[in-house]
């Protein structure tokens, strides 16, 4: 087991340095020197300065191994736009905040759509049922500016006064709520309909014939036998879903005006900020590189066959 | 009495096409300690009849009519909770396919012990202890060191082992093998069932064997249920129905057997039997085996069902023309 | 949200390559299975419903324009922000713009772009699979590990960054930044069928013979795969448009008086707390196109499964 996370955890370097150098390789693409944008025009000297500062000067590898350094000793450069913060001081600022309505997200998610699943499998074709899939086809559906705009307009506007909720901002926990829902809905449907789908598929096993046929109890048939094996789906999922999470952050924080590292991600991008832009995609896919790599050991975990074939 | 008396047997299926008979007025008995071969082609319901007895039918399918008596106990009136006591505990169960039958992310231990545990209210150290002994005494080597393994560190012929191993593990007084060996290699087959016949005669268990294959059951069951299209087609003692076959079907089955050595060994051919088992959504009205059979036509048996009839003592048979009633050549045949 | 979905499929799909390669080793006529599937697939209600929606949404967004005579760009401030009524069965914008002919304008649009990046998608990833799982060995271990790596990576930013690297938005670099984005799925599974219909004896008697690469490759192993493209432009397709909204919702969409859904639903955001129907319109456009081509695809894979054939 210590050796499958070791030799898994080796492989995330490669695929860091990769997609580092597809970003540095991008970014490089976009034209004009990142100064030169401004509409103040920059003194020869002071701009030769400059490039000398950010390297900017040197040939595109050199570039690179600084940058690489950068982000192996946790240093992203200069915000090209706010001469005074770093991108490290930016996603300091920001991050928790993103984090902190992630984690709400998906504790929200995780507490309503597996439950959902697991009594929708279990009574399936039921009233129950059909209402649950009904939500399910309407979370990935429905867009999720709709319905974050939806949750304003009725909890935050309409009925203001049974359902104190503020309509932007992240101040206490009372605005914690909306934006938490909003983000959480799609993750939600999500994990409800894979818990579902594998709950049903596993309740066909032969095995679960087998533990039935042992005469254990229905509680441990599906507690132990079907659970053990429907959840192992839903933990896979996780890892791409944190990709969904970040692209519905860019809209939600958007939206509830957050001070996120989503919202601020798009302001960069509006204001040809590159650094900041490729600092955030890199941090972005550092994270979710690192929750692959959480995601396929709690695999190895779950399912013991994974052990002896992976690497 | 008879350890387990099973009468009249219904078991649909509701499908979109309309309701399958897989299992259409079964009826036998099997005394204590005794073995049962079950024979007949896939699809027959042979199956389907074990599914039905141990309450494992699930929707869409559904026991319609029948009992089981099983030591006084009718299996298919049992509320669910008394059927779990005794399922795993007086009834155990081995299937097809060993590899899909033992859940691949426990470990074999925790799948032995948790029956020892919730039939015999064994402790973790007792039941630990006793499934070590289990798997010694389905021969495998290092049991205790296996116990820790997960199912998929297990041969097919090792799982199956183990299979057996938790289905005798509470004694049982009824075991139930479905195909315990037809999805395992030649080399291991063998190994397998002189187990079971091993494991029966010390723990004095009645054995249900189901196979497609004569040769499986030829040399230890004492009795054999032929089955054809959801019903019992003849039903005599080993003995006997090997030597005397009487149904048309029977004979056919006999025939596609290889023979390697003895008398009467035929010119070295293997016979196939002609024609596919019928549709049991839509049963032939009269005899079912009539549209495959070479003497049907000769009467009304395609037309009028043929009752099971004791054709001698122990012997039963559902046919117009058993082979020792029978006078005229085959239709069609020289 | 999207992604996941795809992967959902990976499996069954795989089911459905084994069992036509046998069928198709078994020399049975394509027509007939054709005809199986197309059987399988009006059979089951959802999937013709789904069709049907679909086919009228693609109906009303080429046909309104022409038939309705409301103004789709004439600015007219004495009628704007009409809230849906018979002369305006959508309403009216800001401007005063019809708003049921801008929704079919839109829907065009989107779903240009949608179709547009689904075929481009489709050639890149069918290429890449189909090279991936044909070459094999060390070919097929480095393509796939570097797919790997560009697995789950949050495809917005660099759908952004792309976008960026064009400078402008329009509707062929909108198409490039998705298809960046988003053809991993399908390259993925185009090679695990390729590998499933290789182990296929038809194909390995057609090499036994000595048969051509291109022909076991044109001739057996493409053509096998069509009925997954099929499914797949349909998986495709949703995500794309759904990227498309995303994108122009955060401001980086294609530029007024154009529209598409997510520029309209980005208009409607803005003025939502009082003519909350501008953004709900677009919004449930979207919603209708995604659900149509979901049910339309989980009927194909139905259809092409061999499993559901008992039932």
């Amino acid at each position: 087991m210590l050796k499958f996370i070791v030799r898994r955890a080796l492989w995330t370097i490669p695929v860091v340095l990769l997609v580092v150098f597809m970003t540095f390789v991008m970014m490089r693409q976009i034209k004009g020197n990142p100064f030169q944008v401004t509409e103040r025009a920059v003194p020869v000297s002071i701009q030769r300065n400059l490039d000398r500062k950010y390297h900017l000067n040197k040939p595109w590898y050199t570039q690179y191994l600084y940058y690489v350094k950068g982000v192996f000793t946790a240093d992203l450069g200069p915000s090209l736009v706010q001469r005074n913060q770093g991108v490290n001081d930016i996603i300091k600022e920001h991050f928790p905040v993103s984090l902190k309505l992630g984690g709400l997200a998906m504790l929200w998610a995780v507490v309503f759509g597996i439950p959902l699943g697991i009594i929708a499998a279990l009574k399936q074709n039921s009233v129950f049922d059909y209402a649950v899939m009904t939500v399910v086809n309407s979370g990935y559906a429905i867009p999720n500016f709709l319905i974050a705009t939806l949750l304003i307009y009725f909890f935050a506007l309409k009925w203001r006064a049974y359902t104190p909720f503020p309509t932007n901002g992240w101040g206490g926990p009372s605005s914690w709520v909306l934006p938490a829902i909003a983000l959480g809905h799609a993750p939600m449907t999500f994990f409800a309909r894979i818990v579902r789908g594998s709950m049903l598929e596993t309740l066909q096993q032969d095995y679960i014939r087998t533990a039935k046929a042992k005469g254990l109890r229905w509680r441990r048939v599906v507690g132990l036998h079907v659970l053990r094996n429907s959840l192992i789906p839903a933990v896979t999922a996780a890892a791409p879903l944190l990709g969904f999470l970040i692209t519905g952050s860019f809209i939600v924080e958007t939206i509830f005006g957050i001070p996120g590292i989503g919202k601020y991600f798009v302001t960069s991008v509006t204001g040809r900020d590159y650094s900041v832009t490729m600092g955030i995609t890199i941090m972005l896919s550092l994270i979710i590189i690192v929750a692959n790599l959480v995601v396929d050991i709690l695999y190895g975990y779950l399912d013991p066959r994974t052990r002896d074939v992976r690497t | 009495m008879p350890l387990l008396a099973v009468n009249n047997l219904h078991t649909f299926f509701k499908t979109r096409e309309g309701e399958v008979r897989a299992v259409d007025g079964v009826s036998f008995t099997i005394d204590r300690g005794t073995m049962l071969g079950i024979v007949g082609e896939s699809g027959c319901g042979k199956s389907v009849t074990m599914l039905s007895i141990m309450g494992l039918i699930e929707l869409p399918g559904r026991v319609v009519d029948g009992s089981a008596v099983f030591q006084g106990r009718d299996l298919l009136k049992l509320k669910g909770a008394t059927l779990e006591d005794i399922r795993g505990h007086e009834i155990g169960m081995i299937f097809q396919d060993p590899m899909t039958s033992l859940n691949p992310t426990l470990t074999i231990g925790t799948q032995i012990t948790e029956t020892l545990r919730r039939h015999l209210g064994m402790s973790k150290q007792q039941a630990r202890k006793r499934a070590i002994e289990l798997l010694q005494e389905v021969h495998i080597p290092n049991a205790s060191s296996r116990l820790d393994d997960y199912p998929h560190r297990y041969s097919g012929g090792m799982r199956q082992r183990v299979m057996i191993a938790i289905a005798i593990s509470c004694n049982p007084k009824l075991l139930i093998a479905d195909e315990p060996t037809t999805a395992l290699d030649v080399t291991v087959q063998a190994g397998v069932l002189d187990l079971l016949h091993e494991l029966r005669s010390e723990h004095e268990m009645a054995v249900i064997i189901i196979t497609h294959d004569m040769g499986v059951v030829a040399e230890t069951a004492n009795d054999i249920l032929v089955m054809y299209a959801g019903q019992v087609v003849e039903h005599a003692s080993a003995y006997d129905l090997f030597d005397r076959p009487e149904h048309p079907y029977t004979e056919a089955l006999l025939e596609a057997l290889p023979q390697v050595e003895g008398e009467g060994i035929r010119d070295g051919r293997l016979r196939s039997i002609p024609g596919r088992p019928p549709d049991l959504i839509d049963p032939p009205k009269g005899c079912r085996f009539a549209p495959r059979c070479a003497y049907a036509g000769l009467d009304d048996c395609a037309v009028v069902q043929p009752e099971l009839r004791e054709i001698r003592p122990g012997h039963w048979v559902r046919s117009r023309h058993p082979a020792s009633e029978r006078v005229a050549q085959p239709v069609g045949v020289g | 949200m999207v992604t996941d979905r795809r992967s959902e499929f990976e499996a069954t799909l795989t089911r459905t390559a084994e069992a036509r390669g046998q069928e198709a080793g078994a020399a049975l006529q394509r027509a007939s299975l054709l005809r199986d599937a197309i059987h399988r697939f009006i059979r089951n209600r959802a999937a013709v419903v789904a069709a049907v929606a679909f086919v009228v949404m693609v109906g009303f967004v080429i046909l309104t324009p022409w038939l309705s005579h409301g103004s789709a760009y004439g600015v007219d401030f004495a009628q704007a922000y009409k809230s849906p009524s018979w002369a305006h069965p959508f309403g009216t914008d800001e401007f005063g713009r019809d708003l049921l002919v801008r929704t079919a304008l839109g829907g065009r649009v989107s779903i240009a772009i949608g179709f547009a990046a689904t075929i481009a998608i489709m050639i890149v990833g069918i290429l890449y699979g189909a090279i991936s799982g044909f070459a094999g060995g060390r070919i097929d271990d480095m393509l796939m590990r570097f797919l790997d790596a560009l697995y789950g990576l949050p495809y917005l930013p660099f759908a952004i960054i792309t976008l960026a690297i064009f400078g402008t938005v329009n509707f062929w670099t909108m198409v490039v930044a998705l298809t960046i984005a988003s053809w991993f799925t399908t390259a993925r599974v185009m090679r695990g069928q390729i590998i499933t219909l290789k182990e296929n004896d038809y194909v390995r008697a057609a090499n036994a013979l000595g048969a051509r690469w291109y022909r076991v490759l044109f001739r057996h192993l493409l053509p096998n795969t069509l009925g997954v493209i099929l499914i797949f432009v349909f998986l495709e397709l949703p995500g794309v448009v759904l990227g498309e909204a995303f994108l122009s919702f955060i401001g980086l969409g294609i530029s007024p008086p154009k529209a598409s859904w997510g520029t309209l639903a980005q208009d409607g955001y803005s003025a939502y707390e009082a003519h909350p129907y501008i953004i709900i319109i677009p919004s449930l456009a979207i919603a209708w196109l995604i659900l149509s081509a979901f049910f339309v695809a989980d009927g194909l894979r139905d259809a092409l499964d061999p499993r559901t054939r008992e039932t």
